[in-house]
């Protein structure tokens, strides 16, 4: 990993197929697509290895992005978590009153 | 009148022939560059080859972290 720190190691990696890997695959696949068709060429039958070749780029950063987010979701997690742990005074829970404490007597009128 | 010489565009043009290295081709789809094919499912293999042993290495690092912490 060159832009995460060690610490990232201890997440679970994203799979193999993963929501960005996905999209980003599909984006490829379709400026290989939207490449064939500027130049009159048949767009899904004609360069095949220029399709591969964006599907297998687009899927390798999709796959490291998705691992960068969940870092970085992970540690803004993680602070949030410690600076409620450190500030308890501002996070107390109000005391909800129950069914039975806001009920009334039923006195029906006939 | 040398002045406006300066001013002229035909006055920085360069007296010496110049041959640009780049010839117009028309795109020829019958034949494919071989070469270029190679290249692109060559560099597609070794994408997939470079992510599926990375993701191998991430399991085993988190599977091994995971266990002893």
């Amino acid at each position: 990993m060159g832009l995460l720190p060690d610490e990232a190691k201890g997440l679970p990696p994203p799979g193999i197929v993963n929501r960005n890997s996905v999209w980003f695959g599909i984006m490829g696949w379709c400026t290989a697509m939207f490449q064939n068709a500027l130049n009159r060429r048949p767009p899904m039958k004609s360069g095949v290895h220029r399709q591969a070749l964006l599907i297998s780029i687009g899927w390798f950063l999709g796959y490291h992005l998705t691992k960068y987010e969940s870092y970085t979701y992970a540690k803004l997690d993680r602070d949030m978590q410690q600076y409620i742990s450190q500030h308890p005074s501002d996070f107390q829970e109000k005391e909800k009153p129950t069914f039975s404490d806001v009920l009334e007597d039923f006195h029906p009128i006939r | 009148m040398p002045l406006q010489r300066l001013l002229l565009q035909t006055a920085s043009v360069s007296k010496s022939v110049v041959r640009s290295a780049f010839t117009a081709r028309k795109p020829d789809n019958a034949n494919p560059n071989w070469l270029r094919v190679g290249l692109a499912f060559g560099s597609s293999a070794a994408l997939w080859a470079l992510l599926l042993k990375q993701h191998g290495e991430d399991v085993a690092e988190y599977n091994r972290r995971s266990g002893l912490e």
